[in-house]
């Protein structure tokens, strides 16, 4: 299994594991301990998985969709995904990536949808893991800033300290998860791709009626 | 009137029943987070009979009226929210005329139009898409809802400066008004 990826499930016994979020001990995969019998398992019932999806994903997708129908709802996938401090995604993240890779709108994701979903948290999974400079698991004020930068993004240190203020536990050292990470980036994108689209003269500045704001913001943002 | 931080403030303050909510649940420091607003509007019985708020709803709300930016409301802040809210569920209960705890898609489009805000139907279906259940939307999100509508109008009409209906926006600040709700 994946080293590294955010554990699912209960915490292993004796607490997390040693070295770190990131290293040391068996930490589990994103499918949870290996299962017995090798590291894909017994065969999963109803044969084998579909063409194109990975078979660590399939059989995790059979165990995350709890009620056996063939897709995956938001609250199964807050099951299914875990932060480094062992706290599950959140709603309005679990939320944005079922329609992300809901192709019924439906608001449920099948086995397709949920394949590449995990390639897409492995690859946010990557990038947090480089902006994580001190390897605590979490992203600070700094470390966030300096994400943003390395994105391109040219915002304002306030910026990112009330992002903070808003998302991070009241602590002296406040800091962001992943699954708020991945939101925050994710927004910031549909964000600025909405603003260019209207800033035709490329000069940072739009003029935006009441309406226009509030269908623009409304229709990325939720 | 001084006494223990956290104490009351003011006179009247420790009178108000809504004061005993809050301080039952805030700390030394006279704010609270997300996780006691919970609590503490669950205790005030706001909600009634309907399913009380979830966490990211109350840290909604917090971002609403937080003024400081501080990640918590004082008591006057929470006494604000508490109005607010009151007044919103009224109005929910209004449209909720079949008792169930939710309103459908077009009662929800009146409610919005009623309490004054200009929608366009891209922006209704996009609420009614995010906040629906199935067709339904409960109180708690209906809640989340008009914080968010709210929080943006707020936003917009304070940089409205000549109250045309129209504000020019800078991408960093467009990026911090609407990412800070």
């Amino acid at each position: 299994p994946p080293q590294g990826f955010p554990g699912a499930g209960p915490a292993p016994p004796g607490g997390p594991y040693p070295g770190g979020p990131y290293g040391g001990g068996p930490p589990p995969g994103p499918y949870g301990q290996p299962p017995p019998g090798g590291p894909y398992g017994p065969p999963p019932p109803g044969g084998n998985a579909p063409p194109g999806v990975d078979p660590e994903a399939f059989s995790w997708f059979q165990t995350v969709d709890a009620d056996h129908s063939g897709f995956i709802s938001v609250k199964e996938l807050k099951q299914a995904l875990v932060n480094n401090n062992w706290s599950s995604f959140n709603d309005e993240t679990c939320l944005l990536m079922i329609n992300m890779f809901d192709k019924t709108r439906s608001g449920r994701i099948d086995v397709y949808g949920f394949s590449a979903l995990l390639r897409f948290i492995q690859q946010w999974k990557s990038l947090f893991q480089q902006y994580d400079r001190d390897q605590s698991g979490s992203i600070s004020f700094s470390e966030l800033q300096q994400a943003f930068s390395q994105m391109g993004y040219n915002l304002s240190p306030q910026f990112s300290q009330l992002l903070l203020a808003r998302y991070a536990q009241r602590s002296p050292n406040p800091s962001i998860q992943l699954d708020r990470f991945i939101h925050i980036c994710m927004q910031l994108q549909s964000l600025t791709d909405a603003f260019r689209e209207k800033d035709t003269a490329l000069v940072g500045n739009v003029r935006l009626s009441y309406e226009d704001f509030l269908t623009m913001v409304v229709t990325r943002m939720l | 009137y001084g006494g223990a931080p956290g104490g009351p403030a003011f006179p009247g303050q420790a009178q108000d029943p809504l004061y005993g909510y809050f301080a039952a649940v805030g700390g030394q420091d006279g704010q609270i987070d997300a996780d006691e607003l919970q609590r503490c509007l669950t205790q005030s019985g706001i909600a009634g009979a309907y399913k009380p708020f979830n966490l990211e709803t109350c840290r909604l709300m917090i971002s609403m009226l937080d003024r400081d930016m501080s990640g918590t409301l004082g008591f006057n802040e929470f006494k604000e929210l508490w109005f607010v809210v009151n007044g919103w569920k009224q109005h929910f209960v209004t449209f909720d005329s079949d008792g169930s705890g939710t309103v459908d898609r077009q009662e929800l489009e009146k409610a919005l139009i009623n309490m004054g805000f200009r929608l366009s139907p891209q922006a209704v279906t996009a609420i009614t898409k995010r906040y629906s259940t199935h067709g339904k939307i409960t109180f708690d999100d209906y809640i989340a809802c008009c914080v968010k509508l709210r929080a943006l109008t707020e936003c917009f009409r304070r940089r409205d400066t000549t109250q045309q209906g129209f504000v020019n926006f800078q991408y960093d600040d467009f990026i911090q008004c609407v990412m800070s709700i």
